[in-house]
């Protein structure tokens, strides 16, 4: 057998492994995209406009604020000032992910830069630089792409007509994937360390509805991890 | 207007997953810093599914019939049990849908 017959199959399944991995997400994504096209349309923007949102800018929170702010009317450097606020984040997922990223082509770093959401850092992130699969991260990440713009196509097309599948808590199907890719991830104090302090602060600085709160817990958990390895090697 | 302003607000997204991943950009980390970003995995996950738990409805909710709480447990036991993330996923947003809907 040619090793090209060999590569073939193995790209594809890895492809097809990466997509499957990301189906809880890409499902629990659904109700947020039938909102983001329902809601751009609410809002005034043409069908076209709302469907560029998520097929260009691919960015859920920063997509349901940037809809808000066309409606109001603000001007574009409010616009870019709020972006860059709510998009700060993937800053660290970039950071995170230059060792596995940082070495392939321009075209996979195109690529896989630009579909480098929340989920696709889930599904990707906790991977060592030798697991890492270009592959298996396209699958997932062109995978999720796909749904998010049906999603939205679906919600410009019939908005007013879906039922609010927002009360079903399919939501959960993050918090159900994230655990577990954490769990298993938890095999010395200074992860556990790192775990605990993101999810106290995460929740403390939620309820108090504080602006940022999700970096500043990732960044805090990440803080305090070092902390205890630092500790923990010194004793 | 509203076609460029979207034009816009992509390239700055593109920008921050992008900048990192550009070899061509002089950044050495210190070791410290490398050590911290081991974490930010972990870290981020726990900060994105932690109030989805502890506070579905934006408010601070810890008892016996909070469906979320229930589940995540149960999938922290699934997991670390079995290993296997689709069937963490499945079984746990399964049971999660029918108290979640049908019970509670």
């Amino acid at each position: 057998m040619n090793t090209e017959v060999q590569i073939m199959p193995n790209r594809h399944s890895l492809f097809m492994q990466g997509t499957i991995a990301m189906i809880p997400l890409s499902v629990a994504v659904i109700p947020w995209g039938l909102l983001a096209g329902s809601y751009a349309i609410e809002s005034g923007l043409s069908p076209l406009e709302s469907q560029a949102l998520s097929a260009i800018l691919f960015a859920g929170s920063a997509q349901l604020v940037a809809t808000g702010m066309i409606k109001a009317g603000v001007g574009l450097t409010t616009m870019l000032l709020t972006t860059l606020f709510i998009t700060s984040r993937h800053f660290l997922y970039s950071v995170s992910m230059r060792d596995k990223i940082g070495k392939l082509p321009l075209r996979w770093r195109l690529a896989l830069g630009y579909l480098l959401t929340d989920e696709l850092f889930a599904i990707s992130g906790n991977q060592s630089e030798q697991r890492f699969e270009p592959w298996y991260a396209l699958g997932a990440g062109l995978s999720f792409y796909l749904c998010w713009n049906l999603a939205t196509l679906i919600g410009i097309v019939a908005g007013s007509y879906i039922p609010a599948l927002n009360e079903l808590g399919l939501e959960f199907a993050v918090a159900a994937t994230f655990i577990a890719l954490v769990i298993p991830n938890i095999k010395n104090s200074p992860t556990l360390v790192a775990v605990l302090v993101a999810l106290v602060l995460s929740v403390a600085l939620n309820l108090i509805q504080f602006e940022g709160a999700l970096m500043i817990a990732s960044i805090g958990g990440m803080l305090a991890g070092y902390l205890a390895e630092t500790i923990t090697r010194r004793a | 207007m509203t076609l460029l302003a979207i034009l816009a607000m992509a390239a700055l997204v593109f920008f921050s997953r992008y900048v990192f991943l550009e070899p061509k950009l002089p950044l050495r980390l210190a070791p410290q810093i490398q050590s911290m970003l081991g974490y930010s995995g972990p870290a981020v996950l726990t900060a994105i599914l932690a109030p989805i738990v502890f506070a579905p409805e934006d408010e601070l909710w810890v008892a016996a019939d909070n469906p979320y709480l229930l589940c995540a447990i149960l999938a922290s036991v699934i997991i670390y049990k079995t290993g296997n993330v689709l069937l963490t996923t499945v079984l746990s947003m399964v049971i999660f849908l029918i108290l979640n809907n049908l019970v509670f």
